[in-house]
């Protein structure tokens, strides 16, 4: 025995298997096989939370995933998750939990004052009372509101797990694994189609393990077993327990396996859940019905509970929901609960069913209960628990009638949710009194109780021949259809919602703690649409997304406003089915590994010489070199530069973008992509290209060498390299499929480094010894050239991004970083260094070299001192765009260099620019700062920017206003080439 | 000349074991030569005919594989191949743009691809945590060929044999990031890294 209420037999428990768990602080225990929510009920445990709302005592509803009430947090410390419904938390040794929205105990709760305040907290409530002064909701309300309502609370800590996602595919996928799943798994299975079967619980079975039947003559959960061993012998089936199907998507399903949800700590490499893209031929649905409540007074007492969860509760789970029980229903199911309950040796003290006519064998199954035909429990009356009911009988009699369990049946919703996600509506059924899925999505059938087929019988021919169908089309060939042998079964409804006769506040969603006259003050208020209704009141929403309330709630306002349900209808679902953790979506994606870093070879040369990193991109590149003696990034970043201008420097260019181009015509594509011209470049010769957008604008700009007559190859910069080769791929296959190009990118073919600085020449001749001569005679400014180092192929281009003599120098990249460590090695000799992206940075700047900040999708080419490139002798694209009068207009926005008038002044990138003496505001604005550095070479801080009319300007101070940064200086228009504007030193 | 004795490092260096045991073991195959080859406008009968008279072979048409003599062609995109020699020879793009040079483009690609070999009994149950095709046997048979994504890193894939051993190609500034992904996926089954 673990707990008062465990009955002495029975059950599907492992009673072998005793489980220590606590509840608020109270060391209690089950057996193996027990849900949280079983275990409590053994233990007596009657008050579980506190509601929404009002603060009410609640208990425990209903035995699966639709659980409106028994909301817990589990575990503790980072591990702490809110919010998680005890009747799907399967019971392990250790289980901490914990009551939630209380306080400051779970029996005496301070905010129960907010009951008091009912007649106020109706639906639209805080809508209507906190609207005015606008100003106080972000400081006032909202907290205090936020403070009061709410559920769980989060760790606040990191989570420590790790969670991962996977793809499977299928011919047939069948979710749920109740008779219906399981016979059409069977079938499908065994004529050899692929088959996933998902199941939310952890055993198969589904109402098999809750009820009595039978099939071919042994218990259900007996079948039910044998299935599951056949499953083994078939390695085409796969059963995923512990998986929710959540959506349905096109052709996919989005499924969550909690694969470590019922350990204490997930085992090593072991994730805690694990998230399915599930590609499916055909699916099954076979997800059940969930039975309904009746909306009456109290009807959320502790103890107030679904019919069909009290059977579970018994047969299942040998827990007993009360000492003495009644039963309230609209169906034959409540009969079979007090039949069940009388079996399991638990009082039974009374069925009230709303009907006056109930077939004879249904009332037969109350034996010599007592039983109001025509009656209705108005009320069910008790604090933390209930205590009694309050019965009305057919002819307007009352009496109260002691018990401490209700067990409460208004008919059946098929789970149909799944087949909605795509759009369609489900559409009321009158003989079912039940809303069924009308269109499927494609390749979707459904089966057993999700398509109102509640007898055991139909479950099992429903999924034997869906199953057989879904096999035939995966081409396979059923092997002769099963039949089988059910128990009998009457089921008969009226659809039944509401008692009219309650005094008291009666729930219809017990989550969201909307009553019947939440509803209709909805009605009153024109909030008439299903939509409407559910946005003003909440009615259906949260973790258990209406599945016991939704229906009632529409039912309710049907009769309110005169309309049938399929005037009222119904509002359509939308995934996640169940709640589904962020971090299951996030998978291994989390922290550094949120998306994939792209490192060059030189990387771990870089970082073993303690080189600082940025994101470039999804690249990783060296920032700066610090050495030991450096406390700040900027004298790091001042010797580099000042290495480079004095002596020479390398630095890591792996990044940019470079795509090979072959064939005939990569002179005319080029000329078309580029404003300036290529067709007539030079084998042996570079040329700085830019590019536009069709609209105009300037896309990118790089250089692009001719290897060879029909070999070129284009460097784009780091950012934009995805989008250039996109770009010439789409203007290769669709704009001219007529060229003869071929295009491959080979970025990651070829590690790339810059050596800069008046003595980079000496340092290459020095590595290259006699197998290139690098005069500047033989290979000056602009040459490109192959070779061959011993078995090493290296290209060598003469281009300057610094303003230096400079170089760069591929090799393929398995040399790259050996490259780094000779360069390093051989250029101690000329005083080289390795410098970083901030450097290299400061030189472009100090060079007015155009780059990101500049090249921001807002600039034409004529901004950025670029416009004597477009050539007015060829097409191009974006040339028709760019000529717009606005684009032209010589008063935009243009490149400029700045210096500050005081010359320690520092320059903010982002300041804005105006005329001096002039108020700052938007009209005011003639422009911003794109780049500041320190310059080395002139020793003050210089910065380029876009100015109104710009390159009329120099000489002109004006003001740079950084309000952000409390900068308000004045600043001089200059050149934007601060550095050799002669470029006498590339040419050196 | 300096240059010439530089040590080179294969794409996937970081190649290590995960985990104790051999439900997946990784082997990094070193020393491919790689070039992509990509046929010329209007030249595709001349290439295939080019191909079948100098490798004894039929060029892949979809996204496929087959190989002899040591080098396997993989059909990538249309009109697109990646050449794959077992040996690593500088003059690989040099001969295949003799013997093709007319009808196709040839890149050399050797170094901006790692290539690893995986097998082993939990393969399959790894692979399905990153590739988002269907590799099972009847639809992913010895010989086919994907070009997909695993864990947002664009690879090539092929199916070796039925083992089933399959080839992952990776941009080589991505094998670590794709390794992350292999170690925490095959992890539970042991990873086993063999040296090429």
């Amino acid at each position: 025995m673990t707990g008062p209420q465990r009955l002495a037999n029975g059950g599907l428990i492992d009673r072998t298997k005793t489980i220590r768990f606590s509840f608020d602080g109270n060391p209690l225990q089950g057996f193996g096989g027990d849900t949280l929510a079983s275990a409590l009920m053994a233990n007596g445990v009657r008050l579980v939370g506190r509601s929404f709302k009002y603060h009410r005592p609640r208990g425990i509803f209903s035995a699966g995933p639709e659980e409106p009430n028994a909301l817990v947090e589990l575990r503790s410390g980072a591990r702490r998750e809110p919010n998680t419904k005890a009747t799907t938390v399967e019971l392990f040794d250790g289980l901490e939990a914990a009551s939630q929205n209380r306080w400051p105990s779970l029996a005496f709760d301070v905010h129960a004052i907010n009951q008091l305040a009912g007649p106020m907290l109706v639906a639209g409530f805080y809508y209507k009372t906190f609207m005015w002064p606008a100003a106080f909701w972000e400081k006032i309300y909202e907290p205090a509101i936020r403070r009061a309502a709410g559920l769980g609370r989060l760790s606040g800590e990191a989570d420590p797990d790790t969670y991962e996602k996977a793809y499977a595919f299928c011919d047939l996928l069948v979710i749920g694994a109740g008779p219906a799943g399981l016979a059409a798994a069977l079938t499908a299975g065994r004529a050899g189609a692929r088959v996933i079967l998902a199941e939310d619980d952890f055993v198969l079975g589904g109402r098999l393990n809750s009820e009595t039947h039978e099939i071919d003559g042994a218990p259900g959960v007996i079948w039910a077993k044998r299935v599951e061993e056949e499953f083994k012998t078939l390695p085409n089936v796969r059963i995923m327990r512990r998986t929710s199907v959540f959506g349905t998507y096109d052709g996919e399903y989005g499924a969550v396996e909690r694969v470590a949800d019922h350990v204490p700590v997930p085992p090593a490499f072991t994730p805690r859940q694990r998230l399915w893209k599930i590609v499916a031929r055909e699916t099954i649905l076979a997800t059940g019905a969930v039975e309904r409540g009746i909306v009456f007074g109290g009807n959320d007492k502790p103890g107030v509970m679904l019919a069909s969860a009290m059977r579970t509760y018994v047969n299942r789970f040998a827990a007993a929901p009360g000492r003495l029980i009644a039963v309230f229903t609209a169906s034959d199911d409540g009969w079979r609960t007090a039949f069940d309950l009388g079996k399991a040796g638990v009082a039974v003290a009374c069925v009230v069913d709303i009907r006056t006519k109930v077939a004879p064998e249904v009332v037969a199954l109350a034996g010599d209960i007592k039983i109001f035909l025509g009656g209705r429990v108005t009320n069910a009356r008790g604090g933390r628990a209930l205590k009694s009911i309050a019965v009305m009988d057919a002819t307007g009699n009352r009496s109260a009638i002691a018990v401490d369990a209700l067990a409460v049946s208004g008919g059946f919703n098929p789970d149909i949710a799944l087949s909605t996600h795509l759009g369609s509506k489900p559409a009321w059924s009158e003989p079912k009194a039940a809303f069924l899925a009308a269109q499927l999505p494609d390749g979707m059938a459904v089966a057993g109780a999700a398509a109102g087929h509640w007898t055991l019988a139909e479950a099992l021919h429903d999924g034997t021949v869906l199953g057989a169908d879904a096999a035939a089309r995966a081409g396979r060939r059923p092997q002769g259809m099963l039949r089988y042998r059910t128990s009998d079964e009457h089921y008969a409804v009226n659809a039944f919602w509401h008692v009219a006769e309650s005094r008291r506040k009666a729930f219809v969603d017990l989550q969201n703690d909307v009553t019947d006259k939440d509803v209709a003050l909805a009605a009153r208020e024109g909030f008439r649409s299903v939509e409407h209704l559910k946005r003003y009141t909440t009615l259906g929403m949260a973790t258990d997304q209406g599945k016991t309330s939704n229906v009632n709630g529409l039912a309710i306002m049907a009769e309110l406003t005169g309309r049938t349900m399929v005037q009222t209808g119904v509002t359509r679902a939308r995934p996640p089915h169940v709640p589904v953790a962020i971090g299951a979506f996030a998978g291994l994606h989390t922290g550094r590994h949120f998306k994939p870093t792209r490192l060059t070879s030189g990387h771990g040369w870089a970082a073993a010489q303690g080189a600082a990193f940025v994101d470039a991109g999804p690249w990783l590149r060296a920032q700066w070199f610090a050495r030991p003696d450096e406390t700040d990034w900027l004298q790091s970043v001042t010797r580099e530069v000042t290495t480079v201008r004095s002596a020479v420097g390398f630095c890591d260019v792996s990044t940019l973008g470079k795509i090979a181009l072959l064939g005939p015509d990569v002179g005319v594509l080029l000329d078309r992509i580029y404003i300036n011209t290529f067709s007539t470049l030079a084998v042996g010769r570079v040329r700085y290209g830019v590019m536009l957008r069709e609209d105009g604008f300037v896309m990118d700009d790089g250089t692009t060498a001719r290897l060879a007559p029909d070999h070129w190859v284009m460097s784009t910069t780091t950012v934009n390299a995805g989008k250039v080769m996109q770009h010439l791929e789409f203007c290769h296959q669709v704009l001219w499929p007529e060229l003869d190009v071929q295009m491959v990118s080979v970025t990651e073919q070829w590690a790339q480094y810059a050596v800069a600085g008046p003595r980079s020449r000496e340092l290459l001749q020095r590595l290259f010894g006699d197998a290139a001569d690098l005069s500047n005679g033989a290979f000056p400014y602009l040459a490109c050239a192959e070779f061959r180092l011993g078995q090493i192929p290296a290209r060598l281009f003469r281009i300057s991004f610094s303003g230096e003599l400079a170089y760069e120098i591929a090799v393929p990249a398995g040399y790259g970083g050996a490259l780094a460590r000779r360069l390093a090695d051989t250029g101690r000799e000329f005083g080289a260094t390795p410098y970083g992206t901030e450097a290299l940075s400061v030189m472009r700047i100090e060079k007015g070299h155009v780059a990101g900040n500049e090249l921001n999708g807002q600039t034409v080419a004529g901004d950025l001192g670029l416009g004597r490139m477009m050539s007015t002798k060829k097409d191009f694209v974006g040339r028709l765009m760019a000529a717009r009068p606005a684009l032209v207009d010589p008063q935009r926005p243009s490149l400029v260099g700045l210096k500050p008038v005081q010359p320690g002044d520092r320059l903010r990138a982002g300041a804005h620019f105006m005329a001096r003496g002039v108020s700052p505001a938007p009209e005011t604005d003639q422009g911003y700062m794109t780049s500041t550095a320190f310059s080395p070479t002139l020793g003050h801080w210089i910065g380029l920017g876009l100015l109104a009319g710009g390159a009329q300007r120099i000489g002109e101070i004006i003001r740079a206003y950084d309000p952000v940064r409390s900068g308000d200086i004045e600043v001089e228009v200059v050149s934007p080439v601060f550095v050799d504007p002669e470029g006498v030193r590339v040419r050196a | 000349v300096f240059v010439r004795d530089l040590i080179h490092e294969s794409a996937f260096a970081g190649l290590r074991a995960a985990s104790a045991g051999d439900g997946v073991v990784a082997v990094e195959r070193v020393g491919l030569a790689i070039a992509t080859v990509i046929q010329r406008r209007g030249q595709s009968r001349e290439l295939t005919a080019a191909v079948t008279a100098n490798f004894a072979l039929d060029l892949p048409v979809g996204a496929e594989w087959t190989a002899n003599n040591g080098v396997a062609w993989l059909g990538t995109g249309p009109g697109k191949w990646l050449a794959i020699g077992e040996a690593r020879e500088t003059e690989f793009v040099g001969k295949l743009e003799t013997k093709l040079g007319e009808f196709a483009s040839v890149v050399e690609q050797s170094d901006g691809l790692g290539v690893l070999r995986l097998t082993g009994p939990a393969l399959s149950r790894t692979l399905e945590k990153g590739v988002q095709v269907d590799l099972a046997p009847a639809a992913f048979p010895t010989g086919s060929v994907a070009v997909t994504s695993v864990a947002h890193i664009g690879v090539t894939l092929w199916k070796v044999d039925d083992q089933p051993t399959v080839d992952v190609a990776v941009a080589r500034s991505l094998c670590n990031s794709f390794l992350h992904w292999l170690e925490a996926s095959a992890a539970p089954y042991g990873l086993t890294a063999l040296g090429g």
